[in-house]
């Protein structure tokens, strides 16, 4: 077994984890369903890479995500801190408190209680507890079944409803029960959530505490437990102070782990664009985007930077040419296919997840035996294998930039969209477009593909598209590699409707459907094929560029306004250079004329 | 307002406002922690918003936990938790003491008195306070071997403070022995060498010092004993499972034949690391029925696992880094970090190695050590609550011990050093004091008193009976503190009560410092949103 240990670090990437943790959840349940789809039994995709399976203290076998998530302090919502599994809060009466018996003699005055206001559970929550409650309740008839399905039916809509409307927390869409140690919140009391901006707020949050610690005691449980970790797979949210818990984190992880590779996404929120209204916070935020990138990508193997300003489609969002500036960051859009809010990090949050769980698919597909071949899966690697493929080549470049078909054509174009290669649509910002670069190296994994309406493809007819598809490209990569399954993404209730109405019940493409410009969701559409690539190319120098020139512009150009700004964060002038140097080096892979690349000519 | 000119968004409150504004955060403060301190303080529970409690009276986990939105307040809050982090106790003190500085000034202050001057007096008070305490305190000579009886009475007044009676007086003894154990003549004592483990099993009084040390993992492999007596313990940080060679290395291989020798190559250099293990292990195991104990920093995978089982060794993998060190002076040998020279001498002793389950949960114990100079205080509880305020209590313990052996001297607690500090300050600082300032140091001899009419409040007692008591008391010539049962003036040196001096020396240090600075506000500000708040 070759498991992956999950972390998650902030906000907006608890909310792409509670996603992607629900893809695995329903994965789990299908395969279980006794007359379910056979193609989610015969998957062959090995769970327990992400899972872990453990007993509570009475005995009750679980399986749970092998993950640590942290947050803010109070940013579970209904849920509690030790998870719901290992359920045992006492009730908060004072009677059954032990270590203060002065009550048990005196008046019982003397504990003053402080409450704060509840969180109420919203109707998904509510369902799923009521759910629990109805599994501990074995006798339960058929015909009692029956009326309840049919009951179901009116309140999946509530509940999805709810869900579109409401959702506050990372928790109140999530569906997955987590392990005690998974939850961590970061005591960050006098910090208005809204000024966790930069890098310095989250440093000074953790100095001094023995926060850093209980986050690494946390993680070791974890991996103590593996027997052949395969690597880590870390999902941070950049935008703020979270970046430098994560780097702090993964300062450790180097130390302590060396040969275990890193697998780095760092997701942003669109909301997370909002531009400055001062040039003083507008420089704040440039030089925090070049000191979380500088820092990040020096402690991990593969960076993924996922976060468009955007989800919308150019076509669809006039607005968007008022400004110059949205346009070029628009230009790339996301595929008409999705209807994505911005405004909703419930959405923005399901599409990067998706992506993710595309990618993490390969590492759980069972290692090729000399004798074995699946006829379900091919192309199987782990995470070591995928960070050397695509940054340990010749280029030695560990910033890729992530692509994404959701969902991508079928296999005989019947709409003539194209191949899956002209669907992929970057979600990565800030890079280059019309990117042809002959040395690029990609990683696509395409799974549960349609071969024409909703037949699904094999898995060797897919690698014959592709293939096909590579020839007529007019730039190909210098190296690509191909993973392909069956098993599609199962689509979860609580998923958000962002699907267009083009989209059928299994991902497959209509366009004679009748009109209706409902968007459509997870009670339309049971799942849906997915295609995601890494591609590490030269489409992602205008990224670097610009952030080590912020750097450089004002971090270490003399006089800089914000050398000063540079300090509070803890930063002096000699690591301010050397992060320079770091974007530098990271940049030079890139240049035609250094030594790396021209020994590859 | 020329502010309003430069920025018409910015909140501006003026002079006596924003003053105003600052006192009361601080009496606000001041009144939540109120209740909490002492023996008789009220314990608070706080309900987080999923039903989480948290049960404590510590000012310092208190303040942690509340969400403080008042600038002000956070500005009160940030001292005292640094109080905390420099002496280890002494928060809700420190709390207590600028509110009441800020009381006491507020009624000179609607008088018609600057603040400046008052301010002057804090600062002549401020240093005849501590100047006094140099003489108050009561020196305690450490040497080679402490005098047990002063450290155990410090840390039972920390201890009875924060848990009860029964529950202090059994943390007594642990915290003690703990800090005595890893205690090193002529070293700065380092508290990360007593480990505090915690098991969600049985009842508080079941907490106990273990000399020796105790893991939070076991063994992975079915056949390794789960007991065993008379122990080599192997420390080691060596890598024992096969891994890719470095990611970078740029090796690949380009069919099944090379891969497959690939691996082979790697697993013979884990499996020779292994038998070294085992070869050393033959050598001092022969001819006795000895174990050996394998405890790795690194990584031990299932076939080494095998290997080790099979020599009948018990190996655990993954230990925390502080446990390596933790382990080499608990059972003495040494940390390797390679296999190549292993010898007798790397290794260490423990007389009795064990595991324990709960659940998923697996605790491993090294214990019957020989010489220990590192040791466990292994907390129980039936809850996660019960557990966490033991734990801060201990905590809170373990610093209170190991400031006295720093400060050698200790200072008279139950608000007798308060009560004589207040006289010395009226009857003889005052007269040498010119003009207004006196109030000033007036103001600062009445709020010295917020701890002794706090402990009488939160006894039930009537705090100005109590004061008067205590005053009349110690102006016959007598230190006195009060008797929180009866409201009586005792002698703490009789009833061992006694807190620590860098404690004591703090908050008078840095209470004045933030009450000066606050009452110095004439301007509120409150510029554009965005503005990052002073540190």
């Amino acid at each position: 077994m070759r498991e992956l240990v999950t972390i998650q670090v902030g906000t907006f990437a608890n909310y792409v984890g509670s996603h992607f943790w629900n893809f695995q959840d329903e994965l789990l349940g299908l395969t279980e369903v006794p007359d379910g789809d056979p193609i989610y039994k015969n998957s062959s995709l090995d769970m327990d890479v992400l899972y872990r399976a453990g007993e509570t203290q009475q005995g009750i076998p679980t399986y749970c995500p092998r993950l640590i998530s942290i947050s803010f302090q109070g940013s579970l919502g209904s849920l509690s801190l030790s998870g719901s599994l290992f359920d045992d809060i006492s009730s908060s009466d004072p009677t059954d408190i032990l270590t203060w018996q002065g009550l048990l003699t005196n008046e019982t005055g003397n504990v003053s209680r402080c409450m704060a206001e509840p969180h109420k559970k919203n109707l998904f929550l509510q369902s799923l507890s009521a759910e629990e409650h109805e599994i501990l309740d074995v006798s339960e008839d058929d015909s009692g079944e029956v009326m309840c399905s049919s009951q179901r039916q009116v309140q999946d809509k509530d509940r999805i409803e709810c869900l579109e409307t409401d959702v506050k927390f990372w928790t109140d869409f999530s569906k997955v029960q987590y392990h005690p140690r998974s939850l961590y919140e970061l005591h960050s009391s006098w910090m208005d959530i809204q000024k966790f901006e930069d890098y310095g707020i989250g440093k000074d949050v953790l100095s001094g505490g023995l926060q850093l610690e209980e986050m690494n005691e946390r993680l070791r449980f974890f991996i103590e437990e593996c027997d052949h970790i395969q690597g880590i797979q870390f999902v941070v949210d950049d935008s703020g102070g979270f970046s430098s818990v994560a780097s702090e984190v993964l300062e450790n992880i180097e130390d302590e782990y060396t040969n275990t590779p890193v697998l780095l996404y760092a997701v942003r929120d669109p909301g997370a664009y909002t531009y400055a209204t001062n040039q003083k916070s507008s420089i704040g935020r440039s030089l925090h985007d070049a000191v979380s990138f500088s820092r990040l990508s020096s402690f991990c193997n593969l960076m993924i930077p996922v976060g468009l300003p955007s989800l919308r489609c150019t076509q669809v969002c006039g607005w968007s040419y008022v400004s110059l500036f949205f346009l070029i960051l628009n230009q790339g859009g996301l595929s008409p296919l999705l209807h994505v809010d911005d405004k909703k990090p419930f959405h923005s949050s399901a599409v990067y997840a998706a992506s993710i769980h595309s990618i993490s698919i390969p590492f759980r597909m069972e290692m090729p035996g000399p004798a074995a071949n699946s006829t379900c899966t091919s192309g199987a690697m782990d995470v070591g294998e995928i960070v050397h493929t695509l940054a340990g080549q010749s280029r030695q470049n560990m910033v890729t930039v992530l692509d994404v078909a959701m969902p991508p054509p079928s296999l005989t174009d019947e709409h003539n969209q194209g191949s899956i290669l002209r669907n992929l649509h970057p979600l990565t910002p800030e890079i280059r477009k019309d990117d042809d670069d002959l040395l690029a190296v990609e990683s696509l994994v395409v799974h549960g593909a349609l071969y024409s309406g909703d037949h699904r493809a094999t898995v060797s007819q897919v690698e014959d598209s592709v293939r096909v598809a590579y020839q007529t490209a007019p730039a190909k990569p210098m190296f690509s590699r191909l993973s392909v399954t069956l098993c599609p993404l199962p689509i979860p209730l609580p998923f958000p409707s962002i699907f267009g109405r083009n989209v059928g019940r299994h991902g497959e493409l209509v366009f004679n459907s009748v009109q209706g410009a409902q968007s459509r969701g997870s009670l339309e559409i049971v799942s849906i094929p997915m295609a995601a690539r890494l591609r590490s190319s030269t489409a992602i120098v205008p990224f670097v560029e610009k952030r080590l020139g912020d750097l450089r512009k004002h971090g270490i150009a003399r006089g800089g306004a914000s050398a000063e700004l540079l300090h509070t964060w803890g930063f002096g002038r000699d690591e301010v250079e050397d992060m320079g140097e770091h974007l530098s080096k990271l940049l030079m892979a890139f240049d035609p004329h250094s030594q790396t690349t021209s020994d590859s000519d | 307002m020329s502010l309003r000119v430069l920025n018409p968004n910015a909140e501006v409150l003026n002079k006596s406002a924003a003053l105003h504004m600052n006192i009361n955060a601080a009496k606000g403060l001041q009144d939540v922690l109120k209740t909490n301190l002492g023996p008789k303080g009220t314990i608070k529970m706080l309900v987080g918003g999923a039903g989480d409690i948290k049960l404590t009276k510590d000012g310092n986990t208190l303040l942690k936990e509340m969400q403080i939105q008042n600038p002000t307040a956070i500005m009160i809050a940030r001292t005292a938790v640094a109080q905390d982090e420099t002496s280890g106790d002494g928060t809700t003190s420190t709390v207590l003491f600028i509110g009441e500085l800020m009381k006491q000034s507020e009624r000179y202050i609607d008088e018609g008195m600057h603040p400046r001057v008052l301010v002057d007096g804090f600062e002549i008070a401020k240093r005849a306070t501590l100047e006094f305490l140099e003489k108050f305190k009561t020196p305690v000579v450490m040497g080679d071997t402490p005098d047990k009886e002063i450290l155990k009475m410090v840390a039972r007044t920390t201890l009875r403070t924060k848990l009860y009676e029964g529950l202090a007086d059994q943390l007594t003894d642990i915290v003690v022995n703990g800090v005595l154990c890893i205690r090193k003549p002529d070293e700065p004592i380092d508290l990360f060498m007593v480990e505090i483990m915690h098991m969600r099993h049985k009842f508080d009084v079941d907490t106990r010092l273990v000399e020796g040390l105790v893991l939070d993992h076991g063994s992975r492999h079915p056949d390794m004993k789960r007991r065993a007596e008379n122990c080599y313990i192997l420390t080691c940080n060596v890598s024992l499972e096969y891994e890719k060679s470095e990611i970078n290395a740029g090796f690949f291989y380009s069919n099944a034949e090379q891969r497959e020798k690939m691996v082979a190559a790697e697993r013979h250099q884990v499996d020779e690391r292994v038998k070294k293990i085992i070869e050393l292990k033959n050598k001092v195991c022969s001819g006795n029925d000895n174990n050996f104990v394998v405890i790795n920093q690194k990584g031990i995978d299932p076939p080494s696992l095998d290997l080790l089982a099979r020599a009948g060794i018990i190996a655990l993998r993954r230990a925390k880094r502080r446990n390596m060190e933790r382990l080499v002076l608990a059972c003495g040998g040494e940390a390797v970090n390679s296999v190549d020279d292993l010898t007798e001498d790397c290794l260490g002793w423990a007389g009795l190695v064990y595991e324990h389950i709960l659940g998923e949960e697996k605790y491993t114990f090294v214990e019957n050590v020989k010489n220990p100079r590192s040791c466990t205080i292994l907390i129980k509880g039936p809850n996660d609550h019960t557990i966490a305020q033991i734990k801060d209590a201990v905590r809170d313990g373990l610093r209170s011990v190991k400031n006295t052996l720093e400060d050698e001297a200790v200072v008279l607690g139950a608000g007798a050093f308060e009560v004589a500090a207040r006289q010395h300050l009226v009857s003889n600082i005052k007269k040498t004091v010119q003009g207004r300032a006196q109030l000033g140091v007036e103001a600062f001899a009445d709020a010295l008193l917020v701890v002794p009419k706090t402990l009488a409040e939160n006894s039930g007692l009537d705090t100005q009976d109590v004061i008067i008591a205590l005053t009349g008391e110690h102006d016959r010539g007598n230190i006195v503190g009060l008797n929180h049962h009866t409201g009586e003036p005792i002698d703490p040196q009789m009833e061992g009560i006694f807190d620590n001096y860098s404690v004591k020396r703090q908050i008078i240090n840095s209470g004045p410092v933030i009450a000066s600075q606050l009452l110095l506000v004439d301007e509120v500000i409150r510029a554009g949103r965005n503005m990052r708040k002073p540190t």
